[in-house]
């Protein structure tokens, strides 16, 4: 690996590295989709040099087929980003918090301590319950209560 | 590890500038006055600069040396704009400032196609749909989810961790990512295990290819590396299917996207 190729990796890495931490602090849905674009950016530059240092063009042929996915991958979320603002009136991801199980803690709240309310309920997907975690390992539970007679 | 901090000293004060500069650029609630932006520009800048000229200097001439700067330097620069703009609409226009800028990565790098592909996918579509939701979808004013991030603090540390980490892994001598099949013997002396492992060993060993990879990607002295004829055979001639599969996912996500966007009788936006 030569240092011409070094170099372009560290940049991919610092395009993904930088496309990774907007995508975990900011509270935009558009951000953060903007954000995993910049991530792809950073894995495409990793792959086209890959491709050089192997003398094959197969790095660019996976590039393509990136692009291709990230196409489609904008254009879904934002259809979906639209439909989420017509429900809550804010691209706030935080409104969104609600849709976890029903049994895990909420998001960090902010020093502020605000947490927003969805504006309508009405329509929103929800998780199903998980079962109850049972009392007892099943099996040990069943061997005690074979009876004696039948035991070997 | 304490020899990579050795060997490249310059990298390792151009991350934690740079981290530093994310940190005073991350928007957050204001108490009293707003923090003034030019000295984390600043700060984000002299880390950049440190970074990429202790990533080393290529044997060619100065000019691709310049090149390279110029653009690595753009990209990321934009890159920590993009992340810390607290006006979505900005953001926007810095991501495309790094698409841009990357692209310039992709012909250093002798893939003018994927260039200009690039551009006219992101920059033309994606770029410009983007900015038609958030036109949509803004409301009057500075929204107060964009005046401040969450964890910032946690997710910078963490995030310059791992690219410390791979900096280490990419800057490290013994590991040479060009060489990933191992000789014959060494192979067979491991038991054939360790096909696609890395060679670690700090004496080049005469290179087998044991898989022979696609044949029809393989560069040659007629078609060099991002040729377009030899991009071409690539992708309908190794990879057939997965272009195929490609527009067919395009298709699907065309009607799903169609099917998930509210329709007007749903009310409006």
């Amino acid at each position: 690996m030569t240092p011409e190729e070094q170099r372009f990796l560290l940049v991919g890495a610092g395009l993904f590295v930088l496309g990774a931490i907007g995508f975990v602090t900011r509270r935009n849905l558009i951000l953060m989709v903007l954000s995993a674009e910049l991530m792809l950016h950073g894995v495409s530059l990793t792959l086209v040099t890959f491709g050089r240092m192997h003398q094959t063009n197969e790095g660019q042929a996976f590039t393509i087929f990136t692009l291709t996915v990230a196409a489609c991958e904008a254009g879904l979320a934002l259809s979906l980003v639209l439909s989420l603002y017509r429900k809550s009136h804010s691209l706030d991801i935080r409104l969104w918090s609600e849709l976890r199980e029903s049994d895990m803690s909420g998001p960090a709240l902010d020093s502020s301590g605000e947490r927003g309310k969805l504006s309508s309920y009405e329509d929103i997907p929800t998780l199903t319950p998980a079962g109850i975690v049972p009392q007892n390992p099943p099996r040990a539970a069943a061997a005690e209560n074979v009876p004696t007679s039948h035991r070997i | 590890m304490t020899m990579w901090m050795q060997a490249h000293p310059m990298t390792l004060v151009g991350l934690v500038l740079w981290a530093v500069g994310i940190l005073w650029l991350m928007p957050r609630k204001q108490t009293g006055k707003p923090r003034p932006q030019l000295p984390g520009v600043l700060i984000v800048a002299a880390g950049l600069v440190t970074f990429c000229l202790s990533c080393g200097k290529s044997e060619s001439e100065l000019a691709d040396d310049v090149m390279f700067w110029v653009f690595a330097i753009g990209a990321l620069m934009s890159g920590v704009l993009m992340i810390t703009a607290r006006n979505p609409v900005y953001a926007a226009l810095w991501f495309a400032l790094a698409t841009l800028s990357t692209c310039g990565l992709f012909l250093l790098q002798h893939a003018p196609f994927l260039a200009a592909a690039t551009i006219i996918v992101y920059a033309g579509a994606v770029i410009v749909t983007f900015l038609f939701v958030i036109m949509l979808a803004q409301q009057s004013g500075a929204a107060g989810y964009d005046q401040r991030s969450s964890q910032s603090l946690l997710a910078t540390i963490s995030a310059f961790v791992l690219l410390g980490a791979l900096s280490l892994t990419l800057q490290s001598e013994k590991i040479d990512l060009a060489r990933p099949v191992v000789a014959a013997e060494s192979q067979a002396a491991t038991g054939g295990m360790s096909i696609l492992s890395l060679n670690l060993s700090a004496e080049p060993v005469d290179i087998v290819p044991l898989l022979p990879g696609n044949l029809m990607s393989k560069a040659d002295a007629k078609h060099p590396v991002g040729d377009l004829q030899g991009l071409g055979k690539s992708l309908f001639g190794d990879y057939l299917f997965a272009v195929e599969l490609a527009g067919t996912l395009l298709l699907v996500a065309s009607i799903g996207a169609i099917a998930i966007a509210p329709r007007r009788e749903q009310g409006a936006i």
